[in-house]
């Protein structure tokens, strides 16, 4: 899983007959640099990661903060009546599992030996 | 598996009804960096059954190695597809045929 920052809706008329009713949304996932720069002990040209395109039936919105998850759980998050030993049937693999209401990041910058500064910093979106 | 630190936690409660309520943290992927670790860049979200706190060094499974690290072994409808699965007390690696042994703290 991974968590990122909804920037945006994807829409397609030619699809795959079972995505009817799906809504796709495009997800800029959170790279280090954007959590806790501190932590980039060497500089770094590349800060952003590939955006994402996932699922989503929670009714996430542009600008709001998601969890979405891959592969097998991501099929079984679409589809949440889902019963046990029956295959999922949306070709998906990406989904959103879940609105972020708040984070907390708060690494530990020093390595052992170190004098274990602590960032700690709150988000609320 | 992916090595990874322990930097945060995430709280939510818009999620999927089959996202069951156990600690979400996020954690920094980790690659070799000479003799040390350093982060990659990419920051993933693992659930956490085992007390895994910010700055600890962990283990992250995947897919349905994480589902079998919560609910083994009937784990098809778990929604979860990265778990934590060890904190590291310690690595090592060879360098030039000598081996180098890093505790954490």
């Amino acid at each position: 899983m991974f968590m990122g920052r909804v920037v945006g809706t994807v829409w397609s008329t030619a699809k795959w007959e079972s995505l009817e009713g799906l809504k796709f949304l495009l997800i800029r996932p959170y790279h280090i640099a954007d959590l806790a720069p501190e932590m980039l002990n060497r500089p770094s040209p590349f800060t952003m990661l590939d955006g994402v395109v996932a699922a989503d039936i929670l009714g996430a919105g542009v600008g709001e903060d998601v969890v979405v998850a891959f592969g097998h759980s991501a099929r079984v998050a679409v589809e949440p009546d889902l019963a046990a030993g029956v295959a999922p049937g949306r070709p998906i693999d990406a989904a959103v599992v879940a609105i972020v209401d708040h984070f907390q990041v708060d690494p530990v910058v020093s390595h052992p030996g170190g004098d274990g500064t602590r960032l700690r910093q709150d988000y609320t979106p | 598996m992916m090595l990874g630190k322990v930097i945060g936690e995430v709280w939510s409660t818009r999620k999927s009804p089959h996202f069951e309520a156990r600690k979400v943290m996020l954690v920094a992927a980790l690659e070799q960096d000479g003799e040390s670790l350093a982060v990659t860049g990419e920051v993933v979200v693992a659930l956490d059954e085992i007390g895994a706190r910010p700055g600890h060094i962990v283990t992250v499974s995947w897919g349905s190695g994480a589902r079998a690290v919560l609910q083994p072994p009937d784990n098809r409808l778990v929604l979860v597809d990265a778990a934590i699965s060890r904190i590291i007390d310690a690595h090592s690696q060879e360098i030039d045929g000598r081996e180098s042994v890093v505790v954490e703290e």
